[in-house]
């Protein structure tokens, strides 16, 4: 938020940045119409779904019934269905118990990755990350076939000890796997914040005489802690917008959190029930949009303690031993296990048999006709088509736009720059489901738009807004790493701004502009709430198949698309890392 | 040929006033260095007259164009203003060869290529970096790539050629060389050049006229040597040249002519800055080191004082003198023991001000 103020009388006093000071160029020649249409155009299409959500609650039918009048009908509903409460309170202890494995977890992993002696580093880093590439509809159905009451581990177990010792179809079972998927969100942030900490801070404790752990105790724990709580405030987040975990592992057991509510709701009646769905959206934004602003303000209070440092890499590690290597490994060994063998395995030996049971010899039951089987049916094969395109082309024309977004607020510090800071938490405080039942809504509500419902550009759209705040940071930590006086040399040489995004900024990010594309890509890749109400005839993506074809039960077909949907992430990771995307910010 | 006009620019950060009304002119074929400390808004002014930055007050000509006028509410951006800026860290784009980098201004201004080629290749010439045409910036030496950034601001011939701190990431016999051939060049180019410097021998040593800057401000200009030996006030006076600082009391005051002492000591001087002086008020004198002469034989009009130590300087000797309470400096080729010496110091340079807190 920098508003600068054009009247110096009217200023306000901020002597202490006085050599911080943004650049105040001439408002001629600066590129204002681009980044007032720019950001207005934005602004249209994030703020038209999220009107239509609120104007929606506030009617007793669905906007398109003739009957629909405003009223407050559907909260009174919604706030008086014992349901929704339950919803409330499991989808509360579902974000804080999730929270309560994955930030000591991914803490520890952070600290064992970054700050020690740990063998296999490089590849450990890579490694960690796996488990937020995968989308958790994927992750969720590959633990019902590994360890499911009918999952190969569970029979496996029951064979050996007589009964199976856990049960994923529980709160527990959904906050432990939830938990342990979720170590990575932690470990990215904590672990970036430990790589950034000057070394020459601890290596003054160690002078001083504290040891190495007294170090990590009353420095680099300190130090990071903003980096800690806001993963732990991120993670709340995605806790209140989680929907594949609790849909495939709560629902069969009517355990139900917020996102599966809304969706249950959709036929409660028979007819739509919009004016609920969206009620529960808008309490949902109630609770989500605080955080994401609590958020905002904790990753620049996190920046600022990252700004003081000097250089950041030579960090003195703690040497493990060669106990604390098997420890140590062996933790991390356990927790990749089941996050990522565990899922990833039932999956693969899944899609390549037909039956299973006690007795039955797996070998014997290898077979090809999963895979041959969606061949055979149309809207699985252009299902397929259509993931692929959309993220290949789609994360292209995506990184494009927001590129184009980016540039909009390059160095742009007036109103319209705060404008788009704001605009950008609102997808945020959304899950995938709500967006895409609100761009949903958008093309049957607005009469020029409703052609376009049922082409990919209608799922287009919903995906550049929910990626619209990964994306853009992304982009806007390339743009700004391109020094100042590169772009204010070429002013001065006599480019205009556009030429001078064109011919030196545009060239300067372009290596960046290929990682951000594999990194939006995997996120197109894994999506499958956007699509769920969104997809039509002809506009099939996989995981919002296999979304709907989990309550037919067609586990063959589902855990042939869940493979092919592993490979196609794992394919698009491969490219990140080629591509020297930045995962690590 | 006035090249440049900057006319009362005032500008704001904020609350905090960072530029409160510079005015000066610049002539083509010479140079002008804008001299001051780390936020004396040296840079700030030089950016305003890039167009960089926006004054909320104030008036700039370039040329025969008016390029910023507060009150008729125009603010031309940079690439209107036909300048040339040289920046500090040079800022060569990383992506673009010598020759791309070079000839980017040429290409924007619709010059014909096979022109373009010709005219890189002679500026690349003129510099020593003809064989350099066809590397990247990475590629160079520092003291390669602050040519290139000059070629590059020069190339197209531009009204003015505005220098931010051009020689301070150069190392320091670099920078001698540095400064005397861009002096020579601008001079043989005929061109206006504004050179923003902290360093005040560099500023000597290149410009035709210096304005030193303080708070904002300008507070004095003239040629080199009017700014050398001519300080108006104790900031100019202190920030130019190594100098012996001195607080006492007035004693005698007769027009220009003054005598400031303290315990046990009393010089003759004269009032650089009247106000704030008068008989028997708290004074600050500076004294430059070169003008007080040592000896540990008795002369004439000597000054009696106390030598503590010889220090070696390599080409020369530094005296660590007192008296009282008056500590001075003062530098000379043979080594002196300590103990009983005589200085001279001659009363005109002996520059009295007002106390300074």
């Amino acid at each position: 938020m920098n508003v600068q103020t054009q009247n110096p009388a009217l200023a306000a006093v901020g002597v202490a940045h006085a050599h911080h000071y943004p650049a105040k160029m001439p408002v001629v020649g600066n590129a204002r119409l681009y980044r007032i249409v720019v950001i207005g155009l934005l602004a249209l299409a994030v703020l038209t779904p999220v009107g239509l959500i609120i104007y929606q609650s506030f009617l007793t039918g669905p906007f398109f019934s003739p009957r629909a009048a405003l009223g407050l009908d559907a909260y009174a509903y919604v706030f008086t269905d014992r349901n929704f409460y339950k919803a409330l309170g499991t989808t509360a202890v579902f974000a804080f118990g999730m929270v309560a494995i994955a930030v000591p977890l991914g803490g520890l992993l952070a600290f064992l990755i970054t700050r020690t002696d740990i063998r296999y580093k490089r590849l450990l880093e890579i490694l960690v990350l796996v488990p937020m590439f995968i989308s958790s509809i994927v992750l969720a159905f590959g633990y019902t076939v590994s360890v499911g009451p009918t999952g190969f581990l569970s029979l496996a177990m029951r064979d050996l000890i007589g009964i199976v010792p856990w049960n994923i179809y529980s709160l527990t079972g959904m906050i432990v796997i939830a938990g342990l998927s979720h170590v990575p969100h932690v470990h990215l942030y904590v672990s970036s914040a430990m790589r950034s900490l000057p070394s020459d801070l601890e290596e003054a404790a160690r002078t001083s005489g504290a040891n190495i752990w007294q170090v990590s105790r009353d420095v680099t724990l300190p130090m990071v802690l903003p980096s800690i709580v806001f993963a732990a405030s991120l993670n709340v987040l995605l806790g209140f917008e989680t929907f594949g975990i609790p849909l495939v592992l709560g629902d069969p057991n009517g355990i139900m959190v917020l996102t599966t509510y809304i969706y249950k709701l959709t036929t409660l009646f028979g007819t739509p029930t919009y004016q609920l769905m969206a009620v529960v959206a808008v309490v949902l934004l109630l609770i989500t949009l605080p955080l994401v602003w609590m958020q905002r303000r904790l990753l620049r209070n996190a920046r600022r303690y990252a700004a003081l440092g000097g250089k950041g890499s030579r960090v003195a590690t703690l040497k493990l031993g060669r106990n604390g290597q098997l420890v140590a490994l062996g933790v991390i060994g356990l927790w990749l296990f089941v996050s990522v063998v565990l899922p990833i395995g039932g999956i693969t030996v899944r899609a390549f048999v037909d039956a299973w049971g006690e007795g039955v010899n797996l070998l014997d039951q290898l077979t090809l006709a999963n895979f041959a089987r969606l061949t055979e049916v149309p809207s699985l094969v252009r299902g397929m088509i259509n993931t692929v395109i959309l993220s290949v082309v789609g994360g292209a024309v995506a990184v494009g736009i927001y590129l184009l977004v980016g540039l909009a607020g390059h160095r742009n510090h007036g109103l319209s720059n705060t404008v788009l800071d704001y605009i950008v938490l609102l997808p945020r405080a959304l899950p995938g489901l709500v967006i895409g039942l609100a761009f949903f809504w958008v093309f049957l509500f607005v009469p020029f738009l409703t052609p376009l419902r049922p082409t990919l550009f209608s799922l287009f759209i919903a995906y550049v807004v929910v990626g619209l705040s990964y994306g853009l940071r992304l982009l806007q930590g390339t743009l700004i790493q391109v020094a100042p006086e590169l772009e204010e040399s070429a002013r001065t040489t006599g480019a205009t701004i556009g030429r001078t995004w064109r011919d030196i900024v545009i060239p300067i990010v372009r290596p960046g502009l290929a990682g951000a594309w594999a990194l939006i890509m995997i996120i197109f890749l894994r999506e499958y709430a956007t699509g769920v109400y969104l997809m039509g005839a002809g506009t099939e993506v996989i995981g919002s198949l296999m979304v709907s074809l989990l309550t037919t039960g067609a586990m063959n077909t589902i855990a042939a698309l869940a493979l092919i949907s592993i490979v196609l992430t794992g394919a698009g990771l491969a490219l990140a890392l080629r591509l020297g995307a930045r995962i690590h910010d | 040929m006035t090249e440049l006009v900057v006319n009362n620019v005032q500008k704001w950060l904020g609350g905090l006033q960072i530029l409160k009304g510079a005015s000066f002119t610049a002539e083509r074929g010479s140079i002008v260095a804008l001299l001051g400390a780390s936020g004396s808004g040296k840079t700030t002014l030089l950016r305003c007259v890039a167009g960089l930055e926006q004054p909320e007050i104030g008036r700039i000509v370039i040329g025969d164009k008016t390029v910023l006028d507060g009150e008729r509410k125009i603010a031309l951006p940079p690439e209107q203003r036909n300048i040339g800026l040289v920046f500090q860290s040079y800022a060569l784009w990383p992506h673009r060869t010598v020759r791309e980098n070079v000839g980017y201004g040429l290409k924007l201004r619709g010059v014909a290529p096979a022109e373009i080629g010709r005219r890189v290749q002679a500026i690349l010439e003129r510099l020593g970096l003809g064989h350099l045409a066809d590397r990247y910036p990475s590629q160079l030496s520092g003291g390669q790539q602050q040519r290139v950034a000059i070629c590059r601001a020069l190339v197209y011939e531009p009204r003015v050629l505005l220098l931010d701190e051009p020689l301070s990431n150069l190392d320091a016999k670099l920078r001698e060389e540095a400064r005397y051939w861009i002096r020579k060049l601008i001079l043989d180019l005929e061109i206006c050049a504004i050179l923003v410097t902290h360093d005040q021998s560099e500023a000597l040593a290149a410009a035709d006229n210096i304005l030193l800057l303080q708070d904002g401000r300008i507070v004095q200009q003239g040629t080199p040597q009017e700014i050398y030996s001519n300080p108006n006030s104790f900031y100019s006076a202190d920030f130019l040249g190594a100098n012996n600082i001195i607080k006492g009391r007035v004693q005698t005051l007769d027009g220009a002519k003054a005598t400031i002492g303290g315990e046990g000591w009393s010089l003759p001087g004269v009032v650089r800055d009247a106000a704030g002086v008068s008989g028997n008020s708290d004074a600050t004198a500076v004294i430059r080191v070169e003008q007080i002469s040592v000896s540990d034989k008795a002369m004439e009009g000597g000054f009696e004082m106390d030598l503590d130590d010889s220090i070696y300087l390599g080409d020369r000797w530094e005296y660590r003198l007192h008296r009282g309470g008056l500590i001075a400096k003062a530098n000379g080729a043979l080594q002196i023991a300590p103990g009983k010496v005589w200085a001279r110091i001659p009363s005109d340079a002996v520059w009295v001000f007002p106390a300074q807190k």
